[in-house]
């Protein structure tokens, strides 16, 4: 597919180097030369210095002929202008980035049929969302949800404290009368095993599973996870995810939230009731300790610099926060999360990238997923009619062996995948696959 | 360096070439010149090597910006070696230094050979010659990216290391898919050049030979007279296609789809167009009183030779050295300027000259006026310093280079005119010099140690200096 993308920032580069290695050809629009130059050294697409909102730079990139636009740049307006245009030569499909929500208001004077926008990308609201998760789920690491919440993905470290220790997954199915859940995923040290029913669990293991919503509490206790009740959190960062975080939880919890720049802080205290905004240096420690830090439930840093996000995190573990979230920008730190121990980890650049992957991908992928620290790729496939996998039950299809059919929801109901599972046309299929095997996965669903 | 990843790369040029050198044997066995034992030898050797260099699986891609130059140059030494092979198995050329000497001149589409009769070569080998100058014009990297998708964004990197001039424009958002592109309007004009070069009277063989000589401005004629009496039809037509040859490739494609105007709307072009007519112009009347009268002969010479040796093609349609200093020097200054980045040509090319032209008059503005700001722009396009500062890098390098190899050469005892010539034809890519070795001469009596000395030059001008000569630092293989 030819694409063009709009801006080289953060989520623009990881977004053209992700469709770049997957053979699509990109044209990418930058207007900071030193950020073109870095990306033409070093991915290989065309890269151009320019407008991105410029018919004529638009032309040059191929706009005549792209199939995708994203407009990605960190301005609203560019981002929207862009689409329009292109819009008017006629691609197919663009998708804007926008930071203000005021956007996508269902009664805003302008439709987005009018903007010449397919669909609007909120990263902050969308990191956001997935911070509030991890708030509200604080047993679990990672957590995705499909169709709704019908189907959740988890993201789980087990403690010595599981009864499930030392037994082979195929008796723990049996001694738990085949629970609705699949564990996909066993993270042991570097390693990533797709297990089999001999594996077993060891204390350590960070594992991946999809479990029915019904069953997550009993499935998370077994684990080792019981759910604590949260009273205090604090949050560092005062930006727009941490306000979209804000927002969403003031009143429900007794929240402290730490800004450095005074204009944000007031801005975001404009706009809550019940929480507390400091204006003050997230990254001092003493202003943290002042704040009373060892007694909080919940530690929340989610300011724009990876290295302070990281390490008072760290220092939050250290003192006995039970539970820390990190907003992590650069994806060279992802793989090193597990090593640094940290709790649960969030990358905006990561759940934007997943979610144009979505759009590209097209009709037949209804959720796209990669999760931090994991080289793995969690998909929710859409079974089309007469595609390969219709046509034989599960034992009898090829499937690759680094993946794994997590779970099938059929008409609302769910069904755990076994050997003589039929999936019909319609079904919707979650599945885990490491990245060498996805190109087979989704052949079989052609 | 990822080593692998190097051997692959070095195993696949290893098979093309081995490819490359099947394919005069219908010349071979039409012409029954006896041949093709020796050419069928040196493809088993290349498609052996090939073969067990090709072993190693699971190659990561991890790949280093510098690795791209160790690469392509040793990528190109490997292809001189194994490319006199044909020489050496049929004994046409059997000195070592001299098939490589010659192998290098013919890859490298410089035209300066050893060989005093070439008539007598078998036409198996003489078509060799003509094929080495044709993988060697486009670059045979760049074939190998075309072909090759595993390589990514390595193959940005080659690709850079390999083509010519300060910018690599890219024609596609894939590399793969603008090495793809460059090698059809290369085979397009080429295949036009022999129906031309056929429809004028010339033979299948010669036009085909003359072809790839012309569109990889190499040099190579299959007549030990060159062009020298061939019909002004078939001269005009070379004419047409050394242009060609020397404008930059990514014009021809923007022509094709539609953008008629491209080409004089290029400020890079038209000072590429003018510079040779002015040049011929300024020739012609240097000369036209030698020629008693025959007008036409006399331009058509001058902008034969103008043209030949600014594209550093190195046909000879005239013996210039017959003609006035005046004349001479105005063709080694064509020659050290050379046509247009993005081309088969060599030389300085003539975006840098624009560059140090206009970057030398803006100096002078600067004095005038110490806080005037004087942006440097080639047409509408603003060029930053790091660019400027790269051109200026590379023609210190060229003039260091330079300086340095006429004083090795008078050392190996050639004479200071003959060494100029010799130095410049070998970086530029030419083929024939001054003097001792000018277009009626060969180079086949330097000693060995001038011979080595011109084939390393014509490694480094062809793949612009800097790929080749960064390997020679230090700092290059420390950790």
């Amino acid at each position: 597919m030819e694409i063009i993308i709009i801006g080289a920032g953060d989520i623009g580069y990881q977004s053209a180097r992700r469709f770049s290695k997957e053979k699509h050809n990109i044209s990418l629009i930058e207007s900071n030369e030193a950020l073109a130059n870095f990306a033409s050294d070093t991915l290989d697409a065309f890269v151009i210095t320019g407008n991105g909102c410029s018919s004529s730079v638009l032309k040059e990139a191929g706009v005549d002929k792209a199939d995708v636009l994203a407009a990605l740049t960190d301005n609203d307006e560019v981002n929207i202008l862009a689409c329009k245009i292109a819009k008017k030569h006629g691609v197919k499909t663009t998708i804007a980035r926008v930071r203000n929500p005021e956007y996508l208001h269902e009664d805003h004077i302008i439709s987005k049929e009018e903007f010449g926008v397919d669909y609007f990308l909120q990263p902050e609201k969308e990191t956001a969302d997935t911070i509030v998760r991890l708030i509200r789920q604080s047993n679990a690491t990672d957590i995705i949800e499909f169709e709704g919440g019908k189907l959740k993905f988890f993201g789980l470290r087990l403690d010595s404290s599981s009864p499930l220790l030392h037994k082979k997954l195929m008796d723990l199915g049996i001694e738990l009368n085949n629970p609705p859940l699949t564990v996909t995923a066993i993270k042991r040290g570097q390693h990533t095993i797709v297990p089999k029913g001999s594996d077993i669990l060891l204390p350590g293991d960070q594992i991946y599973m999809v479990c029915a919503p019904y069953y997550q509490d009993t499935a998370l206790e077994y684990l080792g996870k019981t759910k604590k009740a949260i009273e205090n959190i604090l949050i560092i960062g005062g930006g727009l995810t941490a306000t979209f975080v804000a927002m969403e939880l003031d009143g429900e919890i007794n929240m402290k939230i730490i800004e450095s720049d005074e204009k944000k802080a007031l801005a975001i205290a404009e706009k809550l009731n019940k929480s507390l905004v400091i204006h003050g240096d997230g990254s001092n420690l003493d202003l943290l300790m002042s704040e009373n830090l060892d007694s909080m439930d919940q530690f929340i840093a989610i300011t724009g610099d990876d290295e302070t996000n990281i390490i008072t995190s760290i220092v939050a573990q250290h003192i006995g926060v039970k539970r820390t979230v990190s907003l992590i920008k650069k994806s060279e730190y992802l793989p090193l999360t597990p090593a640094l121990n940290l709790d649960a980890v969030v990358s905006k650049q990561q759940i934007t990238v997943n979610a144009i992957t979505r759009l590209i991908k097209g009709d037949g992928i209804a959720k796209f997923a990669e999760l931090p620290g994991l080289d793995a790729e969690i998909v929710e496939f859409v079974v089309k009619d007469k595609s390969k996998i219709t046509r034989k039950p599960i034992m009898h299809l090829k499937i690759p062996k680094g993946a794994v059919l997590g779970a099938i929801l059929r008409d609302e109901e769910l069904i755990i995948p076994k050997g003589n599972t039929q999936i019909v046309a319609g079904d919707k299929v979650v599945v885990f696959s490491l990245p060498d095997s996805f190109p087979s996965v989704e052949s079989l669903f052609e | 360096m990822n080593i692998k990843l190097v051997l692959r790369v070095l195993a696949f040029l290893s098979i093309f070439l081995g490819i490359g050198m099947l394919l005069p044997l219908p010349f071979s066995y039409y012409y029954g010149s006896g041949d093709e034992t020796a050419l069928m030898e040196s493809a088993a050797v290349c498609f052996a090597i090939g073969l067990f260099v090709f072993i190693p699986k699971d190659i990561s891609k991890d790949f280093k910006t510098k690795d791209g130059f160790a690469i392509v140059t040793f990528g190109w030494i490997i292809m001189a070696l194994l490319g006199s092979l044909p020489y050496l198995f049929s004994g046409s050329i059997p000195n070592f230094t001299n098939a490589i000497f010659e192998t290098m001149s013919g890859f490298t589409t410089t035209g300066s050979t050893i060989l005093t009769d070439i008539e007598a070569l078998p036409k198996g080998i003489l078509f060799w010659r003509s094929i080495t100058h044709w993988l060697g014009g486009m670059g045979i990297i760049v074939l190998t990216i075309a072909i090759l998708p595993f390589l990514g964004i390595a193959g940005m990197q080659l690709f850079k290391a390999e083509s010519s001039g300060p910018f690599s424009e890219k024609l596609k958002p894939r590399i793969t898919h603008t090495a793809k592109l460059l090698w059809t309007i290369y085979v397009v004009l080429t295949i036009a050049e022999v129906l031309l070069l056929m429809s004028g009277g010339m033979s299948f063989y010669d036009s085909i030979n003359h072809a790839f000589a012309t569109m990889a401005t190499g040099g190579f004629s299959t007549k030990n007279a060159s062009i020298v009496g061939q019909t002004a039809y078939i001269q005009y037509v070379l004419i047409a296609f050394m242009v060609l040859a020397g404008t930059n490739f990514s014009l021809h494609y923007y022509f094709v789809n539609g953008n008629w105007r491209v080409y004089f709307k290029s400020p890079e072009f038209r000072f590429y167009f003018f510079s040779i007519l002015l040049a011929s112009l300024l020739i012609f009347f240097n000369i036209y009183t030698q020629y008693n009268g025959a007008i036409e002969l006399a331009f058509r010479d001058s902008l034969f030779q103008v043209v030949s040796l600014t594209t550093c093609t190195g046909f000879a349609s005239a013996d210039y050295e017959l003609w006035s200093s005046t004349s001479q020097v105005i063709l080694l200054l064509m020659m050290m300027g050379g046509g247009m980045a993005g081309s088969t040509a060599g030389g300085i090319k003539t975006v840098r000259l624009i560059l140090l032209f206009k970057f030398t008059y803006n100096q002078f503005v600067k004095v005038l006026h110490p806080r005037a700001v004087v942006p440097l722009r080639i047409g509408s396009r603003y060029v930053d310093d790091k660019t400027v500062l790269d051109v200026l890098g590379f023609f210190m390098l060229y003039i260091v280079i330079l300086a340095s190899s006429v004083l090795l050469l008078t050392v190996f005892g050639l004479d200071f005119v003959s060494s100029i010539g010799a130095v410049v034809t070998a970086m530029s890519g030419v083929g024939p010099g001054l003097n001792l070795v000018g277009p009626m001469d060969n180079f086949s009596f330097l000693p060995d140690a001038s011979k080595w000395l011109l084939s390393f030059l014509m490694l480094a001008g062809r793949l612009e200096l800097l790929t080749v000569i960064i390997l020679l630092s230090p700092n290059y293989w420390k950790k």
